[in-house]
């Protein structure tokens, strides 16, 4: 089809009262691949330095871990700068995440006053352009860990894309309920740097897994990020396959709570509109 | 779902039966914390009341028809057009439409004031939910209709209202949606402008297009459109040709 229909060619496009479906949001595409380059250039036209102040902030934050841990609380870990550099990142992109899913939706409260479309296009357009600068990240991440830690490319980073995608599916799974739940309660903003403050303890962002005593294991990879962290260091830093179960337990992890946390968003989409 | 090769149904836009609830809180819990000590309390989280904005509303437009909503403030008019576009669903009832739909209801809400104004022309195309494609083939004549000369390439932080309001229509009006709805934003821009809006607008119904528009201008009614409805606290008052409701209305 190369000319536009016609008004009579067009098909049928009856839509009823009914809530959307994961279809419609492929119809949007073009506005999700909108939202995503006016976030990016919003963020870096402005500045001329652009993207190296993005990777201030972490670097500096791998900076001073490395510093901490390697000369003042001596962690036992071989090139600890190894594997900070190599969760840090995926770390920050859930942090990021799931801050902004406490106040993407009241940002566009506006516009998704005075035009239809499905909100879930903002969750995942902050993924979109969250993902592309997590890419760069990853990109110099990887980079440093070959030549300076591995000095080769150990055969498991074949499953880096494998990790990327589970990674987005539960940092989606888990923003859609905050988003949800942060455009009735307003406190649930306040919160969040504190919740994420104790989830920074709590996941081995800093600290390798191992170190959580074996009665405590089960209770600490209840948190799905401790999984997904341990995966990527798995691969990254030790160079090594990760454990299969893990692997699949993560994947499930990561698959339900996007299943779960599309329908609790999906279900309170329609009373949206009554909180104004 | 039907196919395209069966009959079209008579209709564009249907609604059956609508009612629409809004609730008013005297008090809303809006936070958790409070919502915990309450649920312990055993003392209710919210305390509102209904207030219908739209009571039994039927409606049936035929492809082409033009339809002016009239009434006084708070009779349920722009919350009908929402409710058309899709923006929030009945509380009741259902709506019920066939074809793109393009609404006009706040004016470059969609607009960032950092980009320029063909960057904005772009997202908010986009959230109309046009393709790549169709964004791509219309962007010269929106930006033609806006008439901004090279403003369009500023920030539109720099635009006056009335310029925002200019490209913000001018992009609706250019996306050729089989259904156009608008709601009280007629008033726009200069009296040029305006007259090469109606123009447009006219040229839109001659093109077969169903329109619904939200106005308290009487006298563009009549120009405008066909067929008007007069609501009146929620419910239809009276529904016919154009010249007939605006009199009633202007009457009573």
């Amino acid at each position: 089809m190369t000319a536009t229909p016609t008004r009579r060619d067009r098909p049928l496009l009856v839509s009823s009262s009914k809530r959307s479906r994961p279809g419609d949001v492929w119809r949007y595409r073009e506005f999700l691949r909108s939202l995503v380059v006016r976030n990016l250039k919003v963020k870096y036209q402005r500045s001329v330095l652009g993207f190296v102040w993005t990777l201030l902030n972490p670097m500096l934050t791998i900076g001073v871990l490395t510093l901490v841990f390697t000369y003042f609380i001596k962690i036992k870990v071989e090139h600890y700068w190894a594997f900070v550099f190599s969760g840090y990142f995926v770390w920050n992109f859930m942090l990021q995440m799931l801050s902004s899913a406490t106040y993407t939706l009241a940002e566009h409260a506006s516009l998704r006053r005075s035009v239809a479309f499905p909100s879930e296009v903002l969750v995942l357009a902050t993924a979109a352009s969250r993902l592309v600068e997590f890419a760069v990240e990853m990109a110099i991440a990887v980079l440093l860990l070959v030549f300076a830690h591995h000095h080769g490319v150990p055969a498991s980073f074949i499953l880096l894309p494998w990790l990327i995608a589970i990674q987005v599916l539960l940092a989606i799974g888990l923003a859609m309920p905050i988003a949800t739940l942060s455009v009735f309660y307003s406190d649930v903003q306040h919160a969040m740097p504190i919740l994420l403050l104790m989830l920074f303890y709590l996941s081995p962002v800093f600290y390798p897994a191992t170190l959580v005593p074996d009665t405590l294991r089960p209770f600490y990879f209840l948190n799905p990020i401790a999984g997904l962290l341990t995966l990527f260091h798995d691969v990254l830093y030790s160079g090594q396959w990760p454990s299969a179960t893990l692997l699949a337990a993560v994947t499930l992890a990561a698959i339900g709570s996007c299943a779960i946390g599309y329908l609790i968003f999906n279900r309170y989409k329609v009373l949206f509109a009554e909180i104004v | 779902m039907p196919k395209s090769s069966e009959l079209q149904p008579a209709f564009a836009v249907a609604c059956r039966g609508v009612t629409k609830r809004f609730y008013h809180y005297d008090h809303r819990t809006t936070s958790l914390r409070e919502r915990f000590i309450r649920t312990v309390l055993r003392r209710p989280i919210h305390i509102r009341h209904a207030r219908f904005s739209l009571e039994n509303f039927n409606l049936e437009v035929a492809e082409g028809e033009s339809v002016a909503l009239v009434g006084a403030n708070g009779s349920g008019k722009s919350t009908a057009l929402r409710l058309i576009a899709g923006i929030y669903p009945p509380s009741e009832g259902v709506v019920e439409t066939c074809g793109r739909i393009a609404a006009i209801i706040e004016l470059g809400v969609g607009f960032n004031p950092e980009l320029t104004g063909e960057e904005n022309v772009q997202i908010y195309a986009a959230v109309m939910g046009l393709s790549r494609r169709e964004v791509a083939s219309r962007f010269d004549e929106i930006v033609a209709f806006a008439d901004l000369g090279d403003f369009i390439r500023e920030p539109v932080k720099y635009y006056s209202s009335g310029m925002q309001a200019r490209l913000a229509f001018s992009v609706v009006v250019c996306i050729e949606p089989d259904i156009l709805l608008v709601d009280e934003v007629l008033a726009v821009g200069d009296e040029e402008f305006r007259q090469r809006c109606e123009q447009r607008l006219a040229r839109f119904r001659e093109n077969g297009g169903t329109m619904i528009v939200v106005t308290h201008d009487l006298d563009s009614v009549t120009r405008l459109c066909s067929r008007a409805i007069w609501l009146d606290d929620g419910r239809i008052r009276a529904d016919g040709p154009a010249a007939g409701v605006v009199e009633a209305y202007r009457v009573g």
